[in-house]
């Protein structure tokens, strides 16, 4: 059969053609209105909450430990009588470390499993894809990840510290003990660079100086030209935002190198214990770590969790980093905003939607945001910001000892509030209800 | 004048595609209005879309190429583009969120076109195109061919990758861009979780497929045909096989392309992890399960593939890897062809019961 | 961004330094691109699973060294044996049913690397793991203002060592003539009774176990975890394809790529210098696609 152009364009339009005409459904407005109207709790069902976290792939690694957490959480809450009588029920799904799956999963646990809330993520970029899915069902997410902040989205809570909330104490600190000069070394995306803004900001308050600034790719695992300029330059001490397996490279090369934790330590946002344990002691010992939580903090909630969580099913894992537990915070605190969102209700559980809990979890009824108390919290009173849904916490420096466990060596003595665009004035203020621009507009959604 | 194998009977491929694209079209009225299986089928058609473009490239232009996700990145900013200009307002907030916080303080010049969705369409189509006939040129005037091709698209994948994660202040890095609002084109928005959505799909699918379909029955399939089982003998008969070439591998980029702007209407999102070799390659993997030598055989495997991932993927937890690592060890090792060709051998036993058509050369070499 | 935080100015010491680590770089993609070379020049397979040799490699090294406390040297030979011994299994059961389609063995390995990653995640979990080196390869050796530290000359010198002993194992020994001579013309070579199933199964062999002593060399500096394999294989093959599939012309391709990296990287960055290098091998790989030494048109 010999096609020429005419008869081969003539039948693709056709074809295309004769496919959209034969269906109605093209033209007819679709009816996801009356079907999102369904309730998203039922009177006589559990309550659903999707757990959005990879338990195959690279970021297994991380995502795994933060689902058994979950669960833990869960279980801890179902045994003390769930929410109002009811029982909580996870949906785990595995988004298999593909962004792809991430937000196809996302969908499912919206449209399909019909949960309350989800609760995932911990790359910035895994929130970033599945954030228009939530903000178009209006949906609530919780994110329990350390991130960039200068976003202002009215559809989700952050248990984690913003960047300018988590180097805040750690500069001054490294300047006064070590000295001012800094060399910067991070992964190359947006959250270390962001961090990166933040410490340049304390530094001047502190009186430090940047002698250099260097971005790896993530995974990348060759520091040998980074140590190079380090060399040449002669910092006293290193700010790291390297993340991941690249960090690990990064520890162990600087012993390589012939540098001494002693002369120029490693000042890092994300170097925990589970790090620390995989780079081998003698590679950690010495290095400071700023986060809200330890596994070696020394309070009796702390002591409580720790035990807990190790000695139960979930445990396996063996240790219990900051990750861990904000997330762990983030079922907590998830657990309050339901309460106040069956109160505003008036105790019918049809009427609840995911976005009244998250509204009734800032300032409600005179009654303040919700919180976790010192009994409740393994790190200390934590509160969520009635404007921007962040937390409120206080970061805590530590120095990781010759067993991997880090020692705290300063707790900043008021909490930190969480400011998202605390570095970009002239964007505006994030409030509830979008980010309120110096020009007197809000705008919603921002990310 | 014989018989030939039913499978290779152009009217009963047409038939097979006639009623395959027909029952896909029913589906919505049958499942009624689920956002969700809406949403997930016109993912399933992108991945389609992407078998399609390395069944033309690969099973019928005989050039493996493992670049395919440049053409579906490149589109897919494109496309991300489009969308976060026609949220962005030109008088109150004409700068994207990301750019403000990456030092920007005026829109970059390669932005600008965006503005304008036309504009933006026909440029997240053109861009891959031109670069993929350029980038064609290059490889095909050399005569490269086979394993030289592989590692080249290979490399040039790898290089765009790294440029998308680097060049924060243009394509937010490692983050991606997530525009906030459905994409709206002509007075119509495309809600990502009705009927629409899977009507878009369904249709870029369908559209190339019969397009792609009639192209490889036309001369010049039978030449890039040619070209693929002996480049030099076709070199000798006289064609420009350098012309041919390059024709099907912007043919191959532009259909990757399309593929890469429907995903994007459906999941608001782009990242560099759409330019990561892991990804280029599984879509490789798709066509070959299913048949790279067969148009239907290419789609149909990616469509396998990703519902098998999506319904039973969780059942198998941290083996699925394994069983896919495997399934594709043994469609290599033992069915070269794909689920297609042990298709094909299957029905040969059935006799054909259509007439023989009036003319029945080329039947096999146009399949 | 402004041209400063781009581009480092130019200054000599660390700019000598930076020729020094480009020289460890080089030595690095060497020795991961050295098995690879072997397989693909003689025998023209494109290896993906190449990576996960080298992961394989490192991981028998871990757990010889944390669970049966070997000392690191003593990994170094036997995950030699071990990868090796895998591979030829690779070969037996699937690559030789693949000779005649080259391009299908680039999708079967990709198959067997999925395969192994996960395998190695699901026995020994994601996380990353660590070895210790002996005492003398943990310190600095100073010369002058350069601070090198005493691994990477220990790579380099094994890289020598290893291109040494492949050059020998080709030109000089028996097993070499053969291996040369079913390259070149496998029919030929079966009429003077090469047997070259054998001898495919022992160069892929060969070929594996070098990954596997990089994967031990290379768990002495980076980091061990199951997908570790990626960050090596793309810049082995652009090593190998680059320098023609011959052992010579991956030792000079490594040398440059790895200098021209170490260059580009001191004066803008990691992620750009990658950029730049990846664009500049396509374009020569178009106009010499023989590679870097051989003189004639060698096209697959």
């Amino acid at each position: 059969m010999r096609v020429s152009r005419r008869n081969f364009v003539k039948g693709a339009a056709v074809g295309a053609a004769g496919v959209a005409a034969a269906f109605p459904q093209l033209y007819i407005k679709d009816h996801g209105q009356a079907w999102g109207a369904k309730p998203w709790i039922y009177k006589d069902g559990n309550v659903k909450v999707g757990l959005l976290w990879s338990q195959t792939g690279n970021l297994s690694v991380v995502e795994n430990d933060s689902t058994q957490v979950s669960l833990f959480a869960i279980d801890k809450l179902n045994a003390e009588g769930g929410i109002a009588g009811k029982q909580i029920e996870p949906v785990v799904v595995d988004a298999k470390s593909d962004i792809k799956v991430y937000s196809e999963k996302m969908t499912q646990l919206i449209l399909r499993d019909r949960v309350a809330t989800v609760h995932g993520s911990y790359t910035s970029a895994s929130r970033r894809a599945v954030m228009p899915i939530i903000m178009k069902w209006n949906h609530l997410y919780y994110y329990p990840t350390c991130y960039e902040g200068r976003e202002c989205m009215q559809n989700i809570i952050n248990t984690g510290p913003l960047a300018n909330q988590h180097s805040y104490d750690l500069v001054p600190y490294m300047v006064k003990n070590f000295g001012p000069k800094v060399y910067l070394v991070g992964s190359n995306y947006i959250w270390p660079k962001e961090s990166n803004k933040n410490v340049k900001v304390w530094l001047e308050r502190a009186g430090g100086e940047v002698v250099g600034e260097d971005y790896v790719p993530l995974g990348g695992s060759e520091f040998s030209p980074v140590f190079n300029k380090i060399r040449q330059q002669e910092p006293d001490w290193i700010m790291s935002t390297v993340v991941g397996d690249s960090d690990i490279a990064l520890h162990r090369q600087f012993l390589q190198e012939g540098f001494k934790s002693d002369k120029m330590p490693i000042a890092a946002l994300t170097t925990g214990e589970i790090e620390t344990a995989a780079m081998g002691h003698e590679a950690g010992a010495g290095h400071f770590l700023s986060a809200p939580y330890f596994q070696d903090l020394k309070n009796p909630t702390n002591e409580w969790f720790v035990d807990a969580y190790l000695s139960s099913q979930y445990g396996g894992g063996g240790v219990t980093h900051y990750n861990m537990e904000e997330t762990y915070l983030g079922i907590l605190i998830w657990k309050k905003g339901v309460e106040r969102a069956l109160e505003e209700a008036g105790g019918d559980w049809e009427a609840i939607t995911p976005r009244m809990i998250r509204d009734v979890s800032g300032n409600w009824n005179g009654q303040g945001p919700v919180g976790l108390s010192d009994e409740e919290s393994p790190e200390g009173k934590v509160w969520i910001d009635p404007d921007n849904f962040n937390i409120w916490l206080k970061p805590k420096i530590g120095q990781c000892g010759s067993n991997g466990q880090f020692t705290i060596v300063k707790e900043a003595p008021e909490h930190v509030g969480p400011d998202p665009f605390a570095i970009y004035p002239e964007r505006g203020v994030c409030k509830a209800d979008g980010l309120h621009k110096p020009d007197g507009t809000i705008q919603k959604d921002v990310l | 004048m014989h018989k030939t194998n039913l499978y290779h009977d152009k009217r009963a491929q047409w038939a097979v595609y006639a009623i395959f694209f027909g029952v896909l079209a029913l589906l919505p009225v049958w499942m009624g209005d689920d956002p969700f299986t809406l949403n997930q089928y016109a993912r399933y058609g992108v991945f389609g879309i992407l078998a399609l473009s390395v069944s033309l490239v690969w099973g019928f232009g005989g050039i493996l190429s493992l670049g395919q996700g440049i053409a579906f990145g490149m589109a897919a900013y494109g496309m991300a583009a489009t969308m976060q200009m026609q949220y962005q307002d030109p008088v109150n907030d004409p700068i994207p969120s990301f750019m403000l916080t990456n030092e920007l303080t005026a829109l970059p010049t390669v932005w600008e076109p965006f503005w304008n969705t036309s504009v933006g369409l026909i440029l997240s189509m053109g861009i891959p195109v031109l670069f993929f006939t350029i980038f064609g040129i290059l490889i095909f005037q050399a005569r490269l061919a086979g394993a030289f091709v592989a590692i080249m698209t290979l490399a040039m994948l790898g290089a765009w990758y790294n440029m998308a994660y680097d060049m924060q202040p243009f394509t937010a890095g490692f983050n991606g861009i997530s525009p906030p609002s459905a994409f709206k084109a002509f007075g119509v928005e495309v809600d990502p979780y009705s009927s629409m959505i899977y009507w878009v799909s369904l249709g870029v699918l369908a559209a190339l497929t019969v397009s792609t379909k009639l192209l490889l029955q036309s001369k010049f399939g039978t030449i890039i045909q040619a070209i693929r089982d002996d480049a030099e003998r076709a070199r000798f008969l006289g064609y420009n096989v350098a012309f041919y070439q390059v024709v099907v591998f912007a043919l191959g980029g532009l259909i990757a392309a399309l593929g890469g702007m429907v995903w994007v209407i459906i999941v608001q999102y782009v990242s560099p992890t759409a330019l990561e070799i892991f990804f280029s390659i599984t879509i490789v993997i798709w066509a070959a399960v299913g048949g790279r030598m067969s148009l239907f055989g290419a789609i149909f495997g990616a469509i396998f593939i990703n519902a098998a991932q999506s319904y039973v993927g969780d059942e198998f937890q941290a083996t699925w890897f394994i069983i896919l690592g495997t399934i594709f060890i043994v469609v290599v090792r033992f069915l070269p062809k794909g689920l297609a060709g042990l298709f094909e051998y299957a029905i040969s036993f059935v006799p054909n019961p259509l007439p023989a058509p009036r003319t029945s050369v080329n039947s096999d070499i146009a399949k | 961004m402004s041209v400063h935080d781009f581009w480092t100015p130019f200054a000599l010491e660390p700019f000598i330094s930076a020729l020094i680590i480009g020289l460890s770089l080089a030595s690095i993609w060497l020795v991961a691109a050295l098995g690879l070379t072997i397989i693909y020049g003689t025998m023209g397979v494109i290896n993906m699973a190449h990576g996960e040799f080298i992961m394989l490699g490192a991981y028998i090294t871990w757990v010889l060294q944390y669970f049966l406390g070997f000392p690191w040297l003593l990994c170094l030979p036997i995950s030699f044996v071990i990868v090796a011994f895998i591979g030829w299994l690779v070969e037996r059961g699937l690559i030789r049913h693949l000779y005649d389609r080259p391009l299908d063995t680039l999708l079967a390995t990709w198959g067997v690397s999925l395969v192994f990653i996960q395998s190695i995640r699901l026995i020994f979990g994601g996380e990353p793991q660590y070895i210790d080196t002996p005492e003398f390869l943990s310190n600095v050796v100073q010369i002058g203002f350069l601070n090198i530290p005493s691994m990477r000359i220990f790579i380099f010198g094994m890289a020598l060592v290893l291109v040494g002993l492949t050059w020998a194992l080709l030109y000089k020994s028996n097993f070499g003539i053969q291996v040369r001579s079913v390259m070149q013309n496998p029919q030929m070579a079966a009429s003077f009774v090469i047997n070259s199933s054998r001898v495919y199964g022992l160069t892929f062999a060969y070929g594996a176990g070098l990954a596997g002593i990089s994967g031990s060399m290379f768990s002495g500096l980076k980091t061990i975890f199951p997908d570790m394999g990626l960050g090596y294989v793309v810049e082995a093959f652009l090593v190998v394809v680059t320098g023609g599939g011959e052992l010579f012309g991956s030792l000079a391709t490594a040398g440059i790529m790895g200098e021209m990296f170490s260059v580009f990287s001191y004066f803008t960055n990691d992620t750009f210098a990658r950029f730049v290098l990846f664009v500049l091998i396509v374009i020569f790989l178009r106009f010499r696609p023989q590679g870097i030494f051989t003189p004639s048109m060698a096209r697959r």
